[in-house]
This record gives structure tokens, sequence and C-alpha cells, in this order.
């Protein structure tokens, strides 16, 4: 039931959460901010170069100027969509810290929900900040502010099931001694999959057709095409992606019931 | 250097051990890096359905690095990448002092004491791939011969710019962030250097060489003619070890050590 003192549970872990990412602000950068500054760094290089100069060149239906944009975009996209709370998460149950959340009133998903929402708040923050710099230096080209809502919008719904999938990956920690080799495995993928290295435009057409029956173009392809302005039916990708977030709210129940009978409470 | 090997061998037998008892983990290390290898190579693929070149290399060319670089990241990924992760560990939890306390020198003894046996099979695909696109790029017969030795010193190269990077780990709480740093900096050695803008270029070659990684062996085996890059590449490995050296053991003295 949603109470007064069930939200300020809710709100006090949020703070909780945030004072810890702050604690080690440098550190988060590097590990948020840094690796997607520097994806970025390189496409960006990496396509002036394929393109050489030559504006009216275009490749897969991008100029140069697109190509770019749909870059900065997906760094964009990375900034308010993608955590990395798994770490975290693994780390509890394989060290044994998992027990005190079971004797606490409050649940071990909503801890780590609550932390996720601290920390979007902090991704948030960051993307406003890159978003604006993007804009001001002219490489972003006009803003559609109709599309840049409704691309928040769609990114803050990509992050749920992302948080979804990190958590599924972290409760294998019940059964793996490393949990980050899931993670890297599925972000990856991920990456390949849904346009994150470059647009699907560009990938051969029998892979394109494959991609469309599954959720892999949803997470960064058609946020990127919401924000770069294109009127696309939003159905097929909330309803996909909905889909499978229910499957994974499935999964990570079952994964944490069985977990639980493994769990030896390291430590203790 | 008997010693030293002596050491190194009872380092990769513990590994070994350890490694195993873990079947799965072992298993999913070996699946990841393959995807990586096989993600990598697609991606560049798919590029060149619609370009004929980039900067001024061809298909095979460019192919033939990234497969250089991959064969690096497997050397580096079996040999040292799991030390630098427990680095930040033993200099926050104190367990470093012990590390020290051996009669080996400390870089030998943090940076080489954690052998990853999951991906040393991933060495058959990483050197499949290279040598089937240095096949395709006709890479002379001297090239092939000097080929081992070329990735040995684009990865020694790597490594020293690494450890030094870590090094800063000493002077901060939490060192997870520098790691994170570390491997973008490898990113940016995935490339040729030509990707890169003319003052950028100039930066990962002479400020922070880690362009010289893959691009000066690379350039050199393809054209002997390149062979500035790889003068280049031996005069900033020596002279960055030195520093090395020197910056290791101002950092020592620095070390706090949070266990005793």
């Amino acid at each position: 039931m949603i109470s007064l003192k069930w939200i300020d549970k809710w709100w006090q872990t949020m703070k909780t959460a945030w004072s810890n990412y702050m604690t080690y602000r440098y550190n988060l950068f590097l590990q948020v901010v840094g690796p997607a500054l520097v994806f970025f760094f390189i496409k960006y290089n990496l396509w002036n170069s394929i393109y050489d100069g030559d504006l009216e060149l275009e490749i897969g239906g991008y100029t140069l100027s697109s190509m770019i944009q749909y870059h900065i975009w997906g760094f964009i996209l990375t900034m308010l969509a993608k955590g990395h709370h798994a770490v975290d998460l693994g780390q509890e149950i394989r060290l044994g810290r998992i027990s005190s959340y079971l004797i606490y009133p409050f649940n071990f998903w909503e801890f780590h929900a609550a932390s996720f929402v601290a920390f979007q708040a902090y991704q948030f923050i960051v993307a406003l900040i890159s978003l604006a710099f993007f804009y001001y230096t002219g490489l972003l080209g006009p803003l559609n502010i109709e599309a840049l809502a409704l691309g928040i919008l769609y990114a803050q719904f990509i992050s749920i099931f992302w948080f979804i999938l990190q958590f599924a990956t972290g409760l294998m920690a019940f059964w793996l001694e490393e949990t980050w080799i899931l993670r890297v495995i599925l972000e990856i993928m991920t990456a390949f999959l849904s346009g994150a290295f470059f647009p699907l435009e560009i990938y051969p057409q029998f892979i394109q057709n494959i991609l469309q029956y599954t959720p892999f173009p949803y997470l960064t392809y058609y946020p990127i095409k919401i924000f770069m302005g294109e009127e696309l039916s939003l159905w097929a990708p909330i309803l996909t992606i909905s889909f499978w977030m229910a499957l994974g709210i499935i999964l990570n129940y079952l994964l944490w019931k069985r977990g639980l009978k493994l769990y030896t409470a390291a430590g203790m | 250097m008997k010693h030293y090997w002596e050491i190194y061998k009872k380092f990769v037998s513990t590994s070994i051990s350890e490694a195993t008892s873990f079947r799965l983990s072992f298993f999913l290390v070996a699946i990841m890096d393959i995807i990586f290898y096989l993600t990598t190579l697609f991606s560049v693929n798919f590029i060149f359905d619609h370009v004929q070149n980039i900067g001024p290399w061809d298909k095979n060319q460019l192919l033939f690095f990234i497969s250089f670089m991959l064969a690096i990241d497997h050397l580096h990924m079996t040999t040292i990448s799991e030390s630098f992760w427990r680095f930040s560990d033993h200099i926050r939890t104190g367990s470093l002092d012990f590390l020290l306390l051996r009669p080996v020198h400390a870089i030998f003894s943090v940076f080489f004491s954690r052998f990853r046996a999951a991906t040393v099979f991933n060495g058959i695909v990483a050197w499949g791939f290279l040598i089937y696109y240095g096949n395709q790029v006709n890479l002379p017969f001297l090239s092939w011969l000097l080929l081992p030795f070329m990735v040995l010193i684009g990865m020694n190269l790597l490594l020293v710019i690494e450890i030094i990077l870590s090094t800063a780990m000493f002077w901060i709480v939490e060192g997870a962030g520098i790691n994170f740093l570390r491997m973008q900096i490898q990113q940016l050695s995935r490339w040729p250097d030509f990707i890169f803008s003319k003052y950028t270029r100039r930066v990962l070659t002479l400020v922070i060489p880690i362009s010289l990684v893959g691009t000066a062996p690379v350039q050199f085996l393809l054209d002997f003619k390149n062979y500035q890059y790889l003068l280049f590449l031996i005069l900033f490995s020596f002279i960055l070890w030195a520093f090395l050296l020197i910056w290791w053991n101002y950092a020592i003295q620095k070390y706090e050590s949070a266990s005793s």
C-alpha cells in the first residue's frame, strides 16, 4: 500500500544513494560519463574520417551532419537510459550483505529501485548539461522541443527496462562468482544490435529484417530517431518493451526466490 | 630472470586452479571475448559495405589492424588485465602490504600475479583472424616473422601507459574510476591514428602515445618504409618505463597502508 511512510522510505533511500554517489564524484564521472564520452569521441572522429569532409555524401541515407547528430543523441540517450547498478547488487549478494535487507522493512528490490531513481537524477543532470553543450557548439542543429520531451519520456521508459535487465544479471550472483561477465556480454550484444555503434541502415538488409523481430532496435535506434524528430509509431516499441519488461520482472522474481534458497549469508 | 620466471609459473598455476573452480564463469569469460572479437570485426565489415576506403586504408588493411589489436587485447586480457582491477582493492584494503613484502619488484608482484586462464584458448580465434587478414594484405615473409614480436612491443607500450595511469590510485580512495579511464585509453588505441584530427593525433602520439600501440607496428608490417613510427614506439617504451620506475617509487612513499 502506498502511504506517506512508504514514500518517506523511498525518499530517504534515494537521498542516501545520492550522497553515496556524490562522495566519489570523480569516480562516478569516470565510470559513467567517461566511457560514453570516449565512445562518442571515437565515433565522431571515425565518421569524420569516413566522410573525409564530403558534406554531400550520404551513407545509409545519412550525411556527415546527420550521422554526427545520430551519435550525439546516442550519447544523450546513454546518459538518460543506461545505469550501471548491477555492480553493487552482485557484490551485495556475493559478500553476504543482503542478510540485512531480509530483516529490513524495505525490500531488496525497493532499495535498489530507489537507488536507481537517484542515479537517474544524476544521469539526467549530466544529460542536460551535455545537451546544452552540443546545442551551443552547433553540432546538434535546431532543437525540436516536442521531440525532445517525447524522447526524454521514452528514454525513462527504456531506463526501467535496463534496470530490470541489470537487476537480473546482478541476481545471477546467487549462482556465479562474477556477474560482471554477464553484464559486459549484455552490453556488447545490445550495443551491437541496437544501433549504438552506428545506425541500423548501415547493417546488411537481412540483419535489419531479423532485428525488427527483437527488442534491440527499440533500445537505441528508435529513441534516437524520436530525438531527431522523426515521426514514428510508438505502439510497437512500447508494446514490445513492455512485453520484455513483464518477462524480466517474472524472471527476476523467480531468480530471487530460487536464489534465496541457495544463499549462504557469507560472513554471518 | 629465472627467479621471476619460476614465480610467474606459480602465479599461472594458482590462477588456473582458482579459475577452474568456477566453471560457468570460466566458460562465460571465454564467450564474452569471442563476442567482442566478432562484433568488432563485423562492425568494420558493415561500414565497408558502404565505402571503399577509410583514410588511406582499404577494408583488408583496416581489418588487419583491428585483428592486430585483438591479438594485443587477447594477450592483455590473459596476462594482466585482472591484476589492474585487484590493484585498487589492494590499495583500499591495505593488502598491498603483503605484495610489497615479497622478494621481487612490486610492479611484477602487483601486475603479473593474476593470469586469466579462461581466455587462453581465445588466442586461436584472435590469431586466426590476424593470420587470415595478414594473408589478405599479402604480408611479406619478414613481416610474418616479426608479427609476434610486434604484438609484444605494442602490448608492452600499452602496459606501461596503463601502469603509469593506475599508479594514480595511490592518491585516491576509490580506484575503480581510474580503471574505467584506463579502459577508455585502450579504446583510443583500437583505431588507427589517421581517424583522428591533426591535433588529437599529435596528443595521442606525443603526449599520451597510445596511438602508437597499434598504428606503429601495423604501419611498419605493411610497409617497412614506415619505420619512424616504430622507432617512436621503442623510444617511448624506454622513456615511459624509466619514468614509471621513478613514479612508482614516489607513489609507494605516499602509500598509507590501510591495514597497518
